[in-house]
């Protein structure tokens, strides 16, 4: 088969740049060795929440991009950032949208009890930004991911646990929970028991597990049976916001006729002089050539297999591209685990289209592109800006593909 | 009750396990439909990688939830760090059962081509006895096969018959220096002309669902195409699944060699069923090491992923009439499994008038001889709940799906006219139908 655009990857930024594609009216195969990493990471939308506190996020931006001109928001530029998060967000339209509060980093609760700056958020968390009401916050027995007091009491609030009534003593996963959470009936009875032990609070948090189809239908039906604001807590994975996320795109993907292959590895490329012709997908003992005319390599960091290390360095399996080198293995950690580890900024060097570059700056494939946080120069973790690099890089490397 | 067969296959043959590259990201656990209803069942991280640590080949099972596992495959998709879920599962379920002993309601569940010949011939009898409410009480609480299941009804003639008889038939079924009557011997190999295909149709569409098969001939012969059907068994599926490896073997060493021998004289096989073509594609090779199937896989297409091939080279007959139709199409877990994508999708987005949705939902839960389980049945129901739900939100006519696993199921849940792809697209080419 052969396509106009293959993109290698199923994370957010690979989901993005599909999306672009798609939307201009490209053929395009999006693939991935799994799911990718939004059930594992994404509950919100960061996009740079190291910024100072009060800042606009375009301020803080801006002065980003001044100081750190090898950093992927400095390939795609302020117009582009907005762009793809508009388009991001257009996606997702109401009842489920996100939004973002005076164009700031808010913050809100998470599963370990601390106030965390993010930008966009969806409707069912806004309630909790900043901790601005006294909260009581739920956990329910057998759900381990999730302890009502270690969230409640750093924040000076309150936490209880319900047990529930149909599953004594047995462990229940995230997923189950979200679909008892989304039966009415199951609703009406933790809804009454949580009306009961509220004391003066003005809201409820429940950890991020209100249904995975209609989070705002069980949001409201919630608030009406208890009386006050609801709001969901982003907890440990698989994250549910996370699934609603990657189910979005999923559905509007295939409305646009997009192929997506989920759970094989790409074996072997094709290559002829500097452009990349075809992949080959092995699936045992079948493998398959697509070709296509341009490439987008987002196959994430280390978790997700996008880059590789050995006893001497750090590579990229897919194409074997250059990998900015964090020096020789005993620089690659600091001593205390806190600290900035070289090995985090490495990644792969492009120009400002995306394109990798090896030494002297040369592009080394003219119709590949790479995006999202395999590309070198941030540290998203400490940045606080995983998902807007993903977001961005994604809609940028398939917005040069094809110079929409 | 246990049956004879409990001597496991040579453990050489067995994939390995890749347990220790589990990274517990936990993103498996967001797609398991069995631990998504049921606490009972651990879920994918635990029940595989996790459970695997622990399991020495010498000590007895102690994994009485294994059996609960579905075998959707939908994990082994999700997991970036390539973990062999699903296999780790099912070999499990095998050791289990190897030891706690099979029911002999599996065996029946896995053998049904056994009798269906006869049960065709006396579909009739069968059909009654099959909706009979006391015949349903003898096999719920003997067998435990659950009542409120509706048996599958048998067709008579059986696909292979109304091929064999119908007036259409190309020359080649005639005897003649082409190949020797079905049937019998197999064929003589053919020129190596690829205007002939071969089809493996799977039982279900031989004694049940015939007309799934004579949509098949029908369009394949509309693009052009010459039919031929080389002998063929269950693909043994049912019995891999209920962890019988041993029966599974068996089937795929009667089979692989009719289809090599089909392959080898120049014809790709094309399969309408995903589960069969996913059952011979991959399994045969990876799980039963069975000789000869790597050349087949390579030969071997799901229908619609052929006819997808036959478009890209500007092929396929699309001389479609106008099918005003509301349909929802749900892609089977195998299916999406084979890692072709949905094809048939692709090409009925093509029919003018067809109004076309894919159903979001990620599996049906029959999981073959699962949801006939007595013990299994609720559990059955409920990961089909959240599939009935999304197809009431499409508000289909009709559902299309390429399974018949799924198909039965879809038809439990929602008592909606539910038919296999081709089907419509046979409609879509033909003046009469
Ligand atoms: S099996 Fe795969 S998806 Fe599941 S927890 Fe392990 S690495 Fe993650
Ligand atoms: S094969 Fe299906 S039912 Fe079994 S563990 Fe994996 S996802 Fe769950």
């Amino acid at each position: 088969m052969h396509y106009d655009l293959i993109v290698m990857g199923m994370g957010l930024s690979g989901l993005m740049a599909a999306r672009t594609a798609a939307e201009a009216g490209k053929k395009v195969l999006i693939i991935g060795k799994g799911m990718g990493c939004l059930t594992l990471f994404s509950n919100t939308i960061d996009v740079l929440g190291k910024i100072p506190e009060e800042a606009r996020l375009k301020d803080g931006l801006s002065q980003w991009i001044q100081d750190h001109p090898d950093h992927p928001y400095s390939k795609v530029g302020l117009i582009g950032i907005d762009e793809s998060l508009s388009s991001f967000t257009s996606l997702f339209q109401s009842p489920y949208s996100f939004q973002t509060i005076g164009d700031r980093n808010s913050f809100i609760p998470t599963g370990a009890g601390i106030m965390r700056p993010t930008y966009l958020i969806p409707d069912t968390m806004v309630a909790g930004v900043s901790g601005n009401k006294k909260a009581l916050i739920v956990g329910f027995k057998g759900f381990r991911d999730f302890y009502a007091g270690y969230v409640a009491n750093p924040l000076k609030w309150r936490g209880v646990t319900l047990s529930i009534p149909d599953v004594p003593n047995q462990e229940i996963s995230a997923t189950a929970l979200s679909r008892w959470i989304e039966k009415r009936s199951f609703r009406e009875r933790i809804g009454e028991e949580v009306k009961k032990r509220l004391n003066g609070e003005t809201s409820v948090g429940f950890p991020a597990l209100l249904g995975v189809n209609d989070p705002m239908g069980v949001k409201m039906d919630l608030e009406e049976k208890i009386g006050v604001e609801v709001f969901e807590i982003p907890t440990l994975p698989p994250s549910i916001p996370g699934m609603r996320i990657f189910n979005r795109f999923k559905e509007w993907l295939i409305r646009r006729g997009v192929n997506i292959l989920s759970g094989y590895s790409i074996s072997k490329v094709s290559l002829k002089g500097r452009r990349c012709e075809g992949i080959h997908v092995h699936h045992p003992p079948v493998s398959t050539l697509y070709s296509a005319d341009h490439f987008i390599l987002a196959t994430g960091r280390f978790m997700g297999g996008g880059l590789k290390a050995d006893r001497r360095r750090i590579f990229e399996p897919v194409f074997n591209l250059p990998v900015s080198q964090p020096g020789s293995q005993e620089k690659w950690f600091e001593k205390s685990f806190f600290d900035e580890h070289p090995v985090h900024r490495v990644g792969i060097l492009t120009d400002s289209s995306l394109r990798p570059i090896g030494e002297a700056g040369k592009v080394i494939f003219e119709n590949v592109r790479a995006a999202g946080t395999i590309l070198a120069g941030h540290y998203c973790l400490d940045e606080k800006s995983r998902e807007g690099i993903e977001i961005a890089t994604g809609y940028w490397a398939a917005k040069n593909t094809f110079q929409i | 009750m246990a049956t004879v067969n409990s001597k496991r296959m040579d453990k050489k043959t067995w994939p390995k396990s890749n347990a220790d590259v589990c990274i517990r990201c936990a993103t498996c656990m967001a797609v398991c439909p069995v631990s998504r209803v049921t606490p009972l069942f651990p879920g994918p991280k635990q029940a595989g990688p996790g459970a695997e640590r622990f399991r020495k080949s010498g000590d007895s099972s102690v994994d009485e939830w294994i059996d609960l596992c579905i075998g959707c495959h939908l994990c082994d998709m999700a997991c970036s760090s390539g973990v062999n879920i699903s296999e780790l599962n099912l070999m499990a379920k095998a050791k289990y059962l190897d030891e706690k002993g099979r029911p002999l309601r599996d065996w029946f569940l896995t053998h049904s081509f056994l009798f269906a010949g006869l049960a065709s011939f006396f579909s009739a009898i069968t059909n009654f006895l099959l909706k009979n409410q006391a015949v349903k009480w003898i096999a719920d609480s003997l067998l435990r096969i659950e009542r409120r299941r509706e048996l599958p009804a048998y067709q008579s003639p059986t696909f292979r018959q109304w091929f064999r008889k119908r007036p259409s038939s190309p020359p080649f079924e005639k005897g003649g220096d082409a190949c020797l009557p079905l049937g019998g011997q197999g064929f003589e190999p053919y020129s190596k002309d690829r205007k002939k295909v071969a089809y493996f149709y799977g039982c279900y569409t031989n004694t049940n669902e015939v007309d799934v098969g004579k949509a098949t001939v029908q369009v394949l012969e509309a693009n052009g195409l010459e039919v031929i059907l080389p002998p063929q068994e269950c693909c043994g599926l049912p019995m891999l699944g209920n962890g019988n490896f041993k029966g599974a073997r068996k089937m795929g060493l009667k089979n692989v060699p009719s289809l090599l021998k089909a392959v080898r004289s120049g014809l790709d096989i094309l399969f309408s069923s995903t589960s069969c073509g996913h059952m011979i594609r991959h399994d045969y090779s990876h799980l039963l090491a069975i000789p000869g199937t790597e050349e087949v896989a390579h030969h071997l297409f799901d229908l619609f992923e052929f006819l997808r091939n036959l478009r890209e080279r500007g092929n396929l007959n699309i001389h479609f009439k106008e099918l005003p139709l509301k349909i929802a199409y749900f892609p089977p877990c195998h299916l999406r499994s084979l890692g072709i994508g949905l094809p048939a999708l692709e090409i009925l987005r093509l029919i003018p008038g067809l109004e076309i949705e894919n159903i979001e939902a990620d599996c049906c839960g029959m999981g073959g001889t699962f949801g006939f389980k007595k013990e299994k049945y609720e559990i059955s129901q409920e990961i089909g709940k959240d599939l009935k739900e999304a197809i009431d939100r499409l508000n289909p006519e009709i559902v299309l799906t390429d399974c018949e696993g799924c198909r039965m199921q879809i038809r439990h849940l929602t008592g909606l006219k539910v038919l296999h792809p081709i089907q419509i697209l046979r409609d879509a080419l033909s003046d009469t139908k």
